[in-house]
């Protein structure tokens, strides 16, 4: 690279007293993509919409933000890009709906729920908001606005789910969230899960309280703390209602009112014997109605029940399934799947008021639409929330990605694909909850998936037939104990290796055909944590997801396959550097950093620089622990050293070193992701279109093209498209003003992607990476007087293309599309021509870019090369286009020239018949513009109107066969060749025509002030 | 980087470039609109966005030399594939303003009057001039203040609010609310250090619509009259580049009647 540095840049470098701190912005326009999909969405956990129009509406999501569509979800936006991703619940204030309240932190208190940081209030529709309060609330339920005065808001607040805690119970507000009280607060055990509002008094309300409680490897639904409770002062003063209900304790109640005749109460008690009761005196007494099983399915996961708004007799019971009684909750129906299947888990539901045919139902797989009271339900496909737990990468052009995700499966996608990456290219490979999804990296017909509870297999990806590859447990061995998210893991150094971990660590050299055991149990085995069966609380609950003292993490070392790192999820982190014959236990080293015992090890990085480095991370949220835990050991694991930076928030779940320079780590947690450029000395929160509070749980680099991928836990995969600038980033560059990033020799092509026919059609298109090279630049200050411009010059010199530059701080990129500038065409007929925005690619060789930031320059040289890697385009089929192509590229700035001479002919002699009063003399100056005009309607179309009403004259026809030419990546075609000699012919006998007309009116002619010559042609050799 | 842009939008879409083409000048059309707040005004109220105001303000050249101008005419182009877009914006103070598009000898307008409004893009065909719609219409008085909104903002009727700072391409601006007596509303960017505007997105409705309209702004000069206006106007399909400015020039009105009517 050549670099023409001004005396002002060294300047600026050396005086460059105040060091530029790398942020976000640094990286400029490396920015994401959403790759989605959205053919599985992910958690809603909430929705409201504007009564007004009946398609304003607000979907919050588990881990993706809020969006919102205005157009009844034709297409969607997100809305809460800067803040905590996962959603409790909504609130619209009907009177004036610009006026929005979210409650983060959703409540549906799986294991792998997110945590929130409060409430926020927009009063614009969502474009900005403002965060209340009730910070430590961590989860919230509900937001009720009293529809009397909507100024009176009250917030339930189950609260912390992993720590006892006194911010938990009902918070109200009278001025419109300024300021909170709290209405009802039962203990530091249980807080408030329901709230409604009565809304012909609204001085009754009604609340659910609920004491619950998760550890790591336990879960608590229910205690003496759980009730419902009534107001008829606003909630001043509460009393518990009980007569008719089952015998206490409760766990989850559900409550619903039924607006059109409040009196009129129903709730779903978890209880010995769940089940619905309802209420006809405002709660006052209560009978039961129906224990069907989706009613009673699960309460604490499944806590939405809602009446009709018009008809109180109309009730809905989304929950496993979707429900719906007609008479009160007596008996209930289940949606038919005449419209396709619906996602099962349902946590949200919106009915229009206006319309209630009209419901919008929130599952844990998207939004779906009913416009026949639930019956039947068409999937929105745009919303691109799924919640990825792995992500990993192949080695295929272009490379594919595979995911596995919170109840939605296993997934595999290629990252580019003409048209963009849509909801079509995504292939479902494997069922249940999908965790780690990974090819294997020599088989490319192969994959590894699971479902929660170390169920994995291997597939095919031709056939998806599947073959389970659990291991069982030997003979001696325990119980094998299955992590919920078990780790499964290919070798870095030696690839045909396959690892799996119960609490032992299997290993397999044959595709997971057979299995050797290669560790004794690595965990604590800590028998108090492995009651999973007496799990739930007053339901069982035991899907896995509490299984403990399990392997959570492993790593082969990119550098020896001998060594191996495992962590486990109460607290151990072990490493043999014998393949498995002997480990060690280095729990106490970490512990000695000062990550507390217990802590889970959330993944772990053998550098590839060095054997005896290491990095990891620790999440510790399920002791009430937030803190974000990330570490780095340079020998081989004996101390190590926390990283610290005031910029880190929520708990951490990946660490991953760069593929090229070991500076440069990447960070992923419950709230963001984080990079440093020094080793981990500094870190900043990385922004570039991704969420800053995205939950990233897991990062990938591809070793091909460099692209950063994330898997993320609510806004599916996120992929910034070649990071390698930032690898190039020292301290020294980042002082300077300008810095021009090396670029590679480049392939001269259209790109690698064809183009796709029709654009595509609803669904959610994660688009592509660039399709041609960008030319990267950095700048340390955003420009805000002076231009940038790139001018791109050929060998000798001479100006090929001129292109606007960014003037960003930061990485700028550029996108020359490697051709010149098109042909000048005719002007002044009556349609846009082709030619006009169509160039020949530039030839193979060295062009020099320019790069003009205000006063200054910096060039530096680029090599364009054939591109090799396409066998149907020779070297020699590139050299038969560019003459062609140059040829009638040529007949069409000839043509130009003609009709330019034409038109200037014809304004003159306008000018002259206007004041030529001698009607002879005016005669004759009308019969030269005429017979012009005769001429120039053979050459361009000049009486086209409309787009379907084709007119084709010469610079037509030019143009069909140049831009077919000059557009593909082929030697022009026999009959190609001959149409341009065929119009060379007529292009020449267009400028004799006009010297002939010229000599006719010989004697006009002389009136008009141009010399009256025909145009020169062009002088062109090839 | 926009027109880049373009051209990757080209070959990613497959569509013609006459199509983008399309795309690009009613994009143009409306973003152009946008540009315009440069020579209107715009309004504050908090204590806060007042101070933002004046130092925006002072650092366009202060409210005196603004208000010194009564009609402004601009010329530029956007590149598209490379081939050239021209084109040229004309502001009488009060009475309208004109957007002039011409592409490969082809030429269309939007004409914005206190009273009336013409859109012109004959380059799919169409063969006279359409009124513009009556929210359009409305909201467009911006487009001929040759003072910009912001200068005496509170006079016009206009208001401004103070959103708090936004991070825009890695730069922490200050985000505020014009409101217009219109109802119409836009959010400006301004640049703490040069107090420059960075960025404007504004809402248009059109046809039971609302849709923003981003337009990046740079490449600020100053000019001999003393106002200082930005050369480069980044549209979603490309980026502006004004390469001619002329204050006080003699317009005639009836540049606001069309000709093809």
């Amino acid at each position: 690279m050549r670099l023409l540095l001004f005396s002002t840049a060294l300047v600026a470098g050396i005086t460059a007293a105040a060091q530029t701190k790398p942020s976000s912005a640094t990286f400029g326009m490396l920015e994401a993509r959403w790759l989605g999909p959205g053919t599985m969405s992910g958690r809603i956990t909430a929705i409201d919409g504007s009564a007004q129009d009946g398609k304003t509406i607000y979907v919050g999501t588990a881990g993706g933000g809020i969006w919102k569509t205005t157009n009844a979800g034709a297409s969607f936006k997100p809305i809460f890009d800067k803040y905590c991703q996962s959603i409790g619940a909504l609130a619209i204030d009907q009177q004036n709906p610009k006026v929005i309240y979210a409650g983060t932190g959703e409540s549906n208190m799986r294991n792998s729920v997110s945590i929130g940081n409060g409430l926020y209030k927009s009063t614009d529709g969502g474009e900005n908001w403002t965060l209340l309060g009730l910070d430590s609330t961590e989860h919230i339920a509900k937001v009720v606005i009293d529809p009397a005065n909507p100024n009176t808001i009250y917030v339930a607040a189950p609260g912390p789910l992993w720590h006892s805690s006194p911010h938990r119970g009902l918070y109200k507000s009278t001025d419109g969230g300024k300021t909170w009280e709290k209405s009802l607060f039962i203990s530091a055990d249980a807080g408030c899960a329901d709230v409604s509002v009565d809304p012909k008094n609204p001085q009754t309300v009604y609340a659910t309280t609920w004491e619950f409680r998760r550890t790591p490897y336990s879960f608590s639904s229910g205690g003496k703390g759980s009730g419902i409770y009534k107001s008829t002062d606003g909630g001043k003063t509460w009393k518990e209602l009980n007569k008719g209900l089952p015998p206490k304790p409760f766990g989850r109640t559900a409550l619903a009112l039924a607006p059109s005749a409040p009196s009129n109460l129903l709730a779903i008690v978890e209880n010995k014997e769940t089940g619905l009761y309802i209420s006809a005196d405002g709660g006052e007494t209560w009978k039961q109605q129906s224990a069907t099983f989706n009613v009673t399915a699960r309460p604490f996961y499944f806590s939405t029940l809602v009446v009709d708004p018009k008809d109180p007799k109309r009730v809905y019971r989304p929950a496993y399934s979707f429900a719906y009684s007609d008479d009160g909750g007596f008996s209930f129906a289940e949606a038919s799947s005449e419209g396709g299947w619906v996602h099962s888990d349902h946590h949200a539901l919106w009915i229009d008021p206006v319309n209630t045919n009209k419901l919008y139902l929130g599952t844990d797989g998207g939004v779906y639409l009913s416009l026949d009271r639930g019956v039947t339900w068409q999937f929105f496909g745009n919303l691109p929330v799924g919640q990825f737990y792995h992500v990993a990468v192949d080695n295929q052009q272009p490379y594919r990605i595979y995911g596995g995700l919170q109840d939605n499966g296993s997934w595999v996608a290629p990252s580019a694909f003409p048209g963009g990456v849509g909801n079509g290219n995504w292939t479902a490979i494997y069922g249940g909850d999908g965790f780690w999804t990974i090819p294997d990296p020599i088989d490319p017909k192969i994959a590894y998936a699971e479902y929660q509870g170390g169920n994995m297999a291997r597939i095919n990806l031709a056939t998806l037939k599947s073959v389970t590859i659990k291991p069982t447990a030997g003979p001696g061995d325990e119980k094998l104990r299955w992590n919920w998210n078990t780790p499964i893991a290919t070798g870095v150094a030696n690839p045909r290796n396959l690892y799996a971990g119960a609490q032992y660590l299997f290993k397999s050299v044959d595709k997971g055909a057979n299995w050797v055991r290669i560790s004794p149990d690595l965990t604590t085995n800590d028998k108090r944590k492995q009651d999973q069966e007496a799990s739930g609380g007053i339901s069982a609950d035991n899907t896995s997801a509490e299984n403990h003292c399990t392997i959570f993490t492993i790593a082969e070392s990119p550098l020896d396959e001998a060594m191996i790192w495992v962590g486990t999820d109460d607290g151990n982190l072990q490493v043999t550097k014998d393949g498995g014959k002997t480990w060690t236990n280095i729990s106490k080293a970490v512990a000695a950093a000062g990550v507390p015992a217990q802590t889970w090890v959330s993944s772990i990085e053998p550098s590839r620089f060095d054997k005896n480095w290491v990095y990891a991370t620790f999440d510790n949220h399920m002791y009430g622990d937030h803190k974000t835990y990330g570490a780095v050991s340079k020998d081989g694991g004996k101390t190590w050293t926390m990283w610290q930076s005031s910029e880190f928030a929520g708990f951490a779940h990946k660490i991953k070193e760069d593929l090229k320079n070991r500076d440069l780590l990447f960070m992923g947690t419950e709230m963001g992701l984080f990079a440093t450029l020094d080793g981990g000395a500094n870190w900043f929160r990385m922004k570039n279109k991704i969420p800053d509070y995205t939950l990233v749980r897991d990062i990938q680099i591809h070793p091909r093209t460099n692209d950063l991928v994330l898997g993320t836990h609510g806004r599916g995969v996120i992929v910034v498209d070649d990071i390698s600038p930032m690898r190039e980033l020292t301290p020294q560059i980042l002082e300077k003003e300008v810095h021009i990033f090396a670029t590679p020799a480049l392939p001269i092509n259209m790109g690698s992607l064809g183009a796709a026919g029709f654009p595509s059609t609803g669904g959610w298109n994660g688009g592509n990476p660039p399709n041609i090279q960008p030319l990267q630049y950095y700048l340390k200050d955003r420009l805000m007087s002076g231009d940038v411009k790139i001018d791109i010059l050929d060998s000798t010199g001479k100006l090929v293309q001129t292109i606007p530059g960014g003037k960003r701080k930061g990485v700028n990129k550029v996108y020359w599309n490697l051709r010149m500038n098109p042909p000048k065409v005719a002007a002044g007929g009556t349609k846009i021509d082709a030619s006009g925005f169509t160039a020949p690619m530039v030839l193979p060789g060295t062009y020099t870019m320019r790069l003009k930031v205000g006063e200054r320059e910096y060039t530096q040289n680029l090599t364009l090369l054939h591109d090799d890697a396409n066998p149907d385009f020779t070297p020699a089929d590139r050299k038969a286009q560019y003459k062609t192509a140059m040829e009638l590229y040529a007949m069409q700035e000839e043509l130009a020239r003609t009709v330019e001479t034409i038109n200037t002919r014809q304004a003159q002699l306008k000018a002259l018949v206007a004041k030529e009063g001698d009607a002879k003399a005016k005669k004759a100056l009308q019969g030269y513009h005429d017979e012009l005009e005769t001429l120039r309607s053979t050459l361009l179309a000049t009486q086209q109107k409309s787009i379907f009403a084709d007119e084709v004259r010469l610079r037509e026809r030019i143009t069909e066969v140049y831009t077919a030419v000059a557009g593909q990546e082929a030697a022009p075609s026999n009959l190609q060749v001959q149409s341009a000699a065929m119009l060379r012919k007529d292009v020449d006998k267009a400028a004799a025509d006009l010297i002939n007309i010229a000599k006719k009116h010989s004697a006009v002619a002389q009136r008009l002030s141009q010399p009256d010559t025909a145009p020169k042609p062009a002088v062109k050799t090839f | 980087m926009s027109g880049s842009y373009a051209s990757r939008l080209q070959k990613a879409s497959g569509m013609p470039p006459f199509q983008i083409n399309y795309m690009y000048t009613t994009t143009i059309k409306r973003a152009v609109l946008g540009a315009c707040i440069l020579f209107s005004g715009m309004a504050a109220v908090a204590q806060t966005a007042d101070e933002i105001i004046d130092k925006h303000l002072t650092a366009i050249g202060g409210k005196d030399a603004w208000q010194k101008i009564n009609s402004i005419k601009q010329e530029g182009n956007v590149q598209v594939q490379g081939a050239d877009v021209a084109v040229s914006i004309t502001v009488l103070h009060g009475k309208g303003s004109r957007q002039d598009i011409a592409v490969m000898g082809m030429s269309g307008y939007q004409i914005l009057t206190p009273t009336a409004g013409w859109s012109y893009m004959p380059f799919q065909g169409q063969t006279k001039p359409e009124p513009v719609t009556a929210d359009q219409l409305k909201e467009s008085a911006d487009s001929y203040d040759a003072h910009g909104a912001l200068v005496n903002f509170k006079q016009k009727g206009h208001s401004v609010e103070y959103l708090g700072k936004e991070d825009i391409e890695g730069t922490e601006t200050f985000k505020l609310r014009v409101t217009h007596k219109s109802g119409k509303t836009e959010t400006i960017f301004v640049d703490p250090a040069s107090y420059y505007i960075v960025r404007t997105i504004t809402k248009q409705k059109a046809n039971g619509q609302e849709m923003d309209v981003t337009t990046n702004l740079s490449n600020y000069k100053k000019l001999p009259e003393g106002i200082v206006v930005p050369m480069s106007i980044g549209l979603p399909f490309g980026e502006l580049t004004i390469t001619k400015v002329e204050v006080n020039p003699p317009v005639d009105e009836k540049v606001f009647k069309p000709e093809n009517l």
